[in-house]
């Protein structure tokens, strides 16, 4: 009886171990890849170089080139993984479904219904140039606004369609009409305004400025600090809304938290890097696998650490590093979540509908 | 004694069903019933008549479209979310598809009304979890992962995890559909065992008679146009379940609780001998169709004994020999008629 206890506490023991070597380890990745997302860039620039624009005090080219670009680059690269993973996460738990992600069931495609407005509707002479200080925070209201009209939708949706592939399909469809409205807006819009939104829709994480990544940094900020507030919450959804009710959760509050938080989330990134995708719906499948749980406790700081490692390691290899052309962030992104998500589905098979 | 067993639950002239808008939706005519400390109550009705809606509208999940439920004599609506799910924990037909979790953290989630926000499990909580999973018996599954258990297993689980919930009052929904028949019967012994030992109300509901009328303290019965509270028995005697089955094949015998097929009544047999071969002959003729008289008639079946290791058939005209019941029965289902 005592030697059984004894066994039982190592072993709990040992399964916190081994899930904080696996934070040690994913940490460490990620210190690693954002050095390494310094190091290579179209222009080829020497390791010491780019360690002396961090110490020395005259701006060279390459200083220019590391402060200017790079850095904010991979640190966008890291907000931007870090954003999509974990509103990933929170949509996959409170619709229970283990597809659902920003960008599949239309949430990106909301936002970017949003910034078309703000773009091409409104902002008559603004470009996204021109859009400084406030301008920035309206792009990402309308981002957020957009975002969390599909959120509801799909939620209305959810609750009368309980079939997993079903909302799926129906996440696809209200993807191609908005995409439908934005063409016509465009259709009605004026050449400037045209172009500003078609690069916006290119999506790169190299194009925003100071004052974007600022807006990005407070807004992906609140957005994980409500995550972690809410990993209790999101553990009572697992088993879905009639049971998180029976044992005390206050399913409406909760919902309010998590839809904005989410739409934050996934609102903010494509405000500023435009749709960019599998990111959201891959890496919390990756993170499942690695810790074996599904206590938010645990996937949720898991996320954020995977979610920053795989996106700064996207951005490397769109860096197509010892040359001197440049992917594509999406592409990569894509090539890299699609497999997972392939996995998934062939996986789920067995299990019918299991996230 | 009777007055002294506490009213843990009761509802009076409660209205349940959905309201869209203002149109209100009512399933059945206002329902009083109360549920005592450590009883097991078995709900019973037909299917889709409501039992669901009120085993959820009396643990909160739905609202009552009128009418009053009260916990410990203190009304439904003025308790928050979380001290009703101190008192009262759930357990519906919906089935869980989580991957990834573990029987203690599907367990350990009957521990949200006791933990803060954070929701981290310290030892208190810990001894809680651990003590429902060995009392479910299911210590030995607790690092299984609940994707991966049978059915009876997952059930247990579920219990478990309404026990670390430390309610008084347990609230189950078809707890046994769906399982194997050694399964409801382990579900049911541990039920039993709750509301003994440990002292929970357990309300439930079922579709099965027997079952119902062997376990339960207490049934609550939903007819049409009322709910009926009760010993199992005291329905029984009232007469309560006649209406249940009128429009069925099936006959509710009030005499021992059992079912059978209303069919023709092909004649009266007697039958010779005693013990259990003779109550397991009887079984077999009323399957066929025939009842079995009291007095020694023609015709007559003398079971096998010491002298005789057959069945004997007697009628008037002649006499035959069969080694097993199922040859017995062949030969008196083969006459259309009553003849024999």
């Amino acid at each position: 009886m005592k030697t059984e206890e004894h066994k039982e506490r190592a072993g709990t023991f040992s399964s916190g171990n081994q899930n904080w070597i696996i934070f040690l380890i994913l940490f460490l990745l990620l210190i690693t890849f954002l050095i390494m997302d310094l190091f290579f860039g179209s222009v080829s620039i020497k390791a010491s170089e780019v360690i002396k624009a961090f110490f020395s005090d005259n701006e060279s080219n390459f200083g220019t080139i590391i402060l200017k670009f790079r850095l904010p680059k991979a640190i966008t690269a890291l907000l931007v993984g870090i954003a999509l993973s974990l509103s990933g996460l929170q949509m996959q738990t409170i619709f229970r479904n283990p597809m659902a992600g920003p960008d599949v069931l239309g949430l990106s495609s909301g936002a970017s219904l949003g910034v078309a407005f703000v773009i091409l509707g409104f902002s008559g002479n603004l470009s996204p140039d021109s859009l400084r200080g406030l301008g920035n925070w309206i792009l990402v209201v309308a981002s957020w606004a957009g975002a969390g009209a599909v959120m509801l939708l799909i939620m209305f949706i959810s609750t009368r369609v309980k079939d997993i592939m079903t909302i799926l399909i129906l996440g696809i469809m209200l993807s191609s009409g908005i995409s439908a409205i934005v063409t016509i807006m465009q259709y009605f819009s004026n050449e400037t305004m045209l172009k500003a939104y078609v690069i916006w829709t290119m999506g790169s994480l190299g194009n925003l400025t100071a004052g974007q990544l600022n807006v990005l940094l407070i807004c992906v900020s609140v957005g994980v600090l409500l995550s972690l507030l809410s990993s209790k919450m999101l553990n009572a959804l697992l088993l879905g809304e009639n049971y998180a009710g029976s044992i005390g959760l206050n399913v409406r509050f909760a919902r309010i938290v998590i839809f904005s938080c989410t739409s934050i989330l996934a609102g903010s990134v494509t405000a500023f890097c435009g749709p960019i995708g599998f990111i959201g719906i891959a890496v919390p499948h990756i993170v499942r696998i690695l810790f074996k749980t599904s206590d938010h406790k645990v996937l949720i700081p898991g996320t954020i650490l995977a979610g920053g490692t795989v996106m700064l390691a996207s951005d490397i290899i769109s860096q197509l590093p010892g040359s001197e052309s440049v992917l594509p962030v999406n592409a990569v992104t894509s090539l890299i979540g699609i497999p997972v998500v392939i996995w998934v589905i062939i996986r789920n098979r067995k299990y019918s509908g299991l996230f | 004694m009777m007055q002294n067993l506490q009213k843990i639950l009761t509802f009076d002239s409660l209205k349940i069903g959905y309201a869209s808008g203002r149109q209100k939706n009512i399933l059945l005519p206002p329902l009083s019933a109360s549920a005592g400390r450590g009883e097991l109550i078995a709900l019973i009705g037909k299917n889709g008549i409501g039992k669901s809606t009120l085993l959820r509208t009396i643990t909160g999940l739905q609202e009552p479209l009128g009418g009053e439920i009260s916990y410990n004599g203190r009304n439904i609506l003025e308790y928050s979310r979380m001290e009703l799910a101190r008192e009262v924990g759930y357990i519906s037909t919906e089935s869980i598809k989580v991957s990834n979790m573990s029987v203690y953290d599907l367990v350990a989630l009957g521990r949200f009304p006791h933990t803060n926000w954070t929701g981290i499990i310290d030892s208190g909580n810990h001894n809680s979890i651990m003590d429902a999973i060995e009392k479910t018996g299911m210590s030995a599954l607790k690092n299984r992962l609940v994707s991966e258990l049978s059915d009876g297993e997952r059930q247990r689980a579920m219990i478990a995890r309404i026990l670390a919930q430390d309610t008084d009052i347990m609230i189950m929904d078809e707890p046994t559909a769906f399982l194997d028949i050694g399964s409801k019967y382990e579900i049911l012994h541990l039920m039993h065992l709750l509301a003994r030992e440990s002292e929970k109300t357990i309300i439930f509901s079922t579709h099965d008679l027997n079952i119902a009328m062997s376990q339960s303290d207490k049934i609550w019965l939903i007819l049409d146009n009322k709910l009926i509270e009760g010993a199992p028995e005291d329905l029984m005697i009232d007469g309560a379940f006649d209406h249940l089955f009128d429009s069925s094949p099936v006959q509710f015998n009030t005499d021992d609780g059992t079912f059978s097929f209303r069919t023709d009544d092909r004649g009266t047999i007697f039958v010779e001998g005693d013990g259990k071969l003779r109550n397991w002959t009887i079984k077999a003729i009323n399957r066929a169709g025939f009842s079995v008289s009291e007095n020694k008639t023609i015709p007559f079946i003398t079971i096998p004994s010491a002298a005789n290791s057959n069945w004997q058939l007697t009628t008037e005209s002649n006499s035959a020999a069969f080694q097993s019941i199922y040859e017995l029965v062949n030969r008196l289902r083969r006459d259309e008629k009553r003849p024999i």
